[in-house]
């Protein structure tokens, strides 16, 4: 067993931690209180070559794999980034991964290097609101018309949408009640965001507000063929080669939130005299987060495990799942314990772990939710009956 | 609102503490536990009258109710004495409204009457004896106190209908086999009837069931709170006398925070045992929440707080020549007995107006 970064490794988290250092929290305060996409950081990250980190190189990025793309994600969000530093560039750090395994050829070189240079924004559509976390349930469809499709339907929380030229869009080309199986019929694209056929409303949500989440009202859309990611029929087996990754990388940004938010609490701890002496000399206070601290270096571990298991070819659902769900209680807890840490100041914008609160507790339902990890645990892993 | 014990109440629980104090004493105590034989503590507390606390008059009793039996459990918890006997009996009262003779021998002559109900889950009407006209016949297991008991009250499923029974539990045809607890200051036994006869009470069986779960629930949750209460404050006496790094280890936060909790858990364990006993006493609509919710917090409550005093107690909460052991392993036992946490959550989420399970959409 070698718990040793590699070279390689060692060397991305260094220069990231020094490339995202000049974005500092006042940064992130600003871009989240006015609900701003943070352009200069996303800027400074695509023209270090750092959104193709696991993009193949022939199309222009590293080809690393998802374990160095932990690490980056990670230390963007411990910069104090949180999640609106991590939202920013989460898709094009990992989320071409369907189209780079079973997009065309001309696809993939249309798009991928446009997403390693950053010219190119894309958002994930995918969950709707009837159908929440039951994915085989959406409804959009995608009517073949010749050479194109013809979408209608609805989209809900879908990141970053507002800033997006392009959606990776999931379909419906057959029903669900006309599908053999409830995963066959679904269909993906990799198509532009046409402003004139789809409606874009932001939700107003409780943080990570300079990264939008979006309702999308899609009328008409005409889709080209050729923006068909692989074979009509096969969208959701693509997507679902995706979501290991995607837990993989959230656990990452929980993990990074948690260190911050940990740091920040004890800086504090340190600084602030109440009684005659520095509050972290209080058990009450001290033990909570030294107990965060054994739990977020737990977590860490099951994080490399899982990407490591990924990066060989092997299984991982179940060490992805489990990071995904240490990594978010132990970042929010984290959070939660920094803010207790800093009494009332903790609750005013200045001290920055009110965001930090605000964004780990997305993670614990977001990209699905805890509950969700322990019915994947439960059933999948324990072989108990499935229970919904 | 504002409800205290009356000056009566105050006073009974204050007597019958230190009766309980001189006459269950932890040398005493452990001399029943060692022998298995917690009958002298038996005929000394039905001797002193205590029995008839909280039964009406009427039936033998010497008044009073439901408030004036959970500050008796209260007591009787917080001294880990051997109530099984009594628990079981006070239970099978409410059986009795229409027996005066066996509400009598029960409550004023010390013919201990133990209703045969499983004591691992929430007491309800599920007859496991049935009469077939040459007797009675079936089996009960666990019934809280059987194995002290000289009279059992029984559910009998008949041909169609249900009733309470009363057999001699020492009838040729009646069989108690006595089982070990882990907390050995309560004791269990298994009742198999072959053939027994015995004699009816006039009840609506179902009805007394319901009553009787109630019933339990309060009692359980009000032995909890004693228990909680006296291992709050061998903590806190501890936490002052045992010193570590030269300082009391009570001074470190950590185990100063950790007895505040205790304490919280104590209080609000007050306030709902309280009201809990009150309400199913007054026939409140809403009692049946309120009991369920006394059963479900506190005897949980009731099991952390053990657990902290073990920690803050250290390696000596672990001794055998401590007194912290006799309470943990009550509280371990309280948590379960008459229905767990969960199924008492489980009333209470059925009264709750969620989806009914299963029908949400796949």
């Amino acid at each position: 067993m070698d718990f040793d970064l590699t070279d390689d490794q060692a060397t991305i988290r260094k220069a990231v931690a020094g490339v995202v250092r000049k974005f500092d929290d006042q940064y992130w305060m600003e871009k989240d209180l006015a609900h701003e996409f943070p352009t200069e950081f996303y800027d400074t990250l695509a023209s270090g070559g750092w959104l193709g980190i696991t993009t193949p190189e022939e199309f222009g990025g590293h080809g690393f794999g998802i374990t160095e793309a932990s690490i980056l994600i990670e230390e963007v969000a411990r910069s104090g980034g949180g999640m609106n530093a991590a939202s920013s560039i989460h898709l094009s750090i990992f989320g071409m991964h369907p189209v780079i395994k079973h997009g065309s050829e001309e696809l993939k070189q249309r798009t991928l290097p446009r997403i390693v240079d950053g010219s190119l924004h894309v958002c994930f559509g995918v969950t709707e609101p009837g159908a929440g976390l039951d994915t085989t349930r959406i409804t959009t469809f995608a009517k073949r018309d010749g050479d194109h499709y013809v979408v209608n339907g609805r989209k809900v929380w879908i990141s970053k949408a507002q800033e997006s030229e392009k959606v990776l869009l999931l379909t419906r080309t057959a029903k669900f009640e006309d599908s053999a199986k409830k995963t066959d019929g679904m269909t993906l694209f990799l198509t532009d965001l046409d402003r004139d056929h789809i409606d874009i409303r932001p939700i107003r949500k409780m943080g990570r507000n300079a990264v939008s989440s979006n309702e999308l009202f899609i009328d008409d859309l005409r889709v080209p063929v050729e923006d068909r990611v692989g074979e009509e029929g096969q969208g959701f087996r693509y997507i679902l080669d995706g979501l290991n990754p995607e837990r993989m990388l959230v656990a990452a940004e929980a993990l990074g939130l948690g260190r911050v938010a940990l740091d920040t609490a004890v800086k504090y701890g340190n600084e602030r005299e109440v009684f005659g002496r520095p509050i972290g000399m209080n058990q009450g206070l001290q033990f909570p987060l030294a107990d965060s601290l054994a739990r977020l270096d737990a977590a860490e571990l099951v994080l490399r495990k899982a990407t490591w298991l990924y990066d060989r070819g092997e299984p991982c659902a179940r060490e992805a799942n489990t990071a995904k769900y240490l990594c978010a209680d132990a970042g929010f807890q984290a959070a939660d314990r920094a803010l207790q840490t800093h009494g009332g100041m903790g609750y005013s914008e200045e001290y920055h772990v009110a965001r930090y609160f605000r964004e780990a507790r997305l993670l614990k339902i977001a990209p699905l939710s805890q509950e969700m990890v322990l019915n994947f645990l439960g059933s999948h892993v324990l072989g108990l009956p499935r229970s919904y | 609102m504002r409800w205290e014990l009356s000056e009566e109440q105050a006073d009974f629980r204050s007597v019958l503490r230190d009766w309980l104090q001189e006459r269950c004493a932890s040398a005493a105590l452990r001399g029943w536990l060692d022998t298995g034989d917690p009958g002298p503590f038996e005929e000394q507390f039905a001797a002193e009258g205590w029995w008839g606390v909280g039964s009406p008059e009427e039936l033998g009793g010497q008044g009073g109710g439901l408030v004036e039996l959970a500050l008796a459990a209260g007591e009787l918890g917080r001294a880990a004495a051997p109530s099984s006997a009594w628990m079981g009996s006070v239970l099978a009262v409410p059986a009795l409204a229409n027996a005066p003779d066996a509400a009598k021998a029960l409550l004023a002559d010390g013919i201990t009457t133990v209703l045969a109900v499983r004591s691992g889950a929430v007491p309800a009407l599920r007859p496991t004896v049935s009469d077939d006209g040459s007797g009675l016949t079936g089996s009960v297991g666990s019934v809280l106190g059987a194995d002290r008991a000289r009279r059992l009250l029984v559910p009998v499923q008949q041909q169609n209908d249900t009733a309470l029974v009363l057999v001699d539990a020492g009838s040729a045809h009646a069989e108690v086999r006595p089982r070990a607890l882990t907390d050995r200051t309560r004791t269990i036994g298994d009742i198999t009837l072959r053939g027994a006869s015995g004699t009816p009470v006039a009840a609506d069986a179902g009805a007394v069931l319901d009553q009787v779960a109630l019933r339990a629930a309060v009692l359980t949750s009000a032995d909890a709170l004693g228990v909680t209460e006296r291992m709050l404050e061998m903590t806190v006496e501890y936490a002052k006398q045992r010193h570590q790094f030269g300082v009391p280890i009570g001074s470190f936060q950590a185990v100063k925070h950790a007895a505040a909790q205790m304490l919280v858990q104590v209080e609000s364990a007050r306030s709902i045992v309280y009201l809990a006993a009150a309400s199913v006493q007054a026939g409140h609509p809403d009692a049946h929440l309120h009991a369920a919710a006394a059963k479900a917090q506190v005897t949980a409550g009731a099991a952390k707080a053990a657990d902290t005093a073990l920690t803050l107690h250290g390696a000596i909460g672990y001794t055998w020549e401590y007194d912290l052991q006799l309470y943990y392993k009550r509280a371990m036992l309280d948590r379960v007995l008459f229905g767990a946490p969960s199924a008492w959550n489980e009333r209470l989420a059925a009264a709750l107006d969620l989806v009914p399970e299963g029908s949400a959409a796949l």
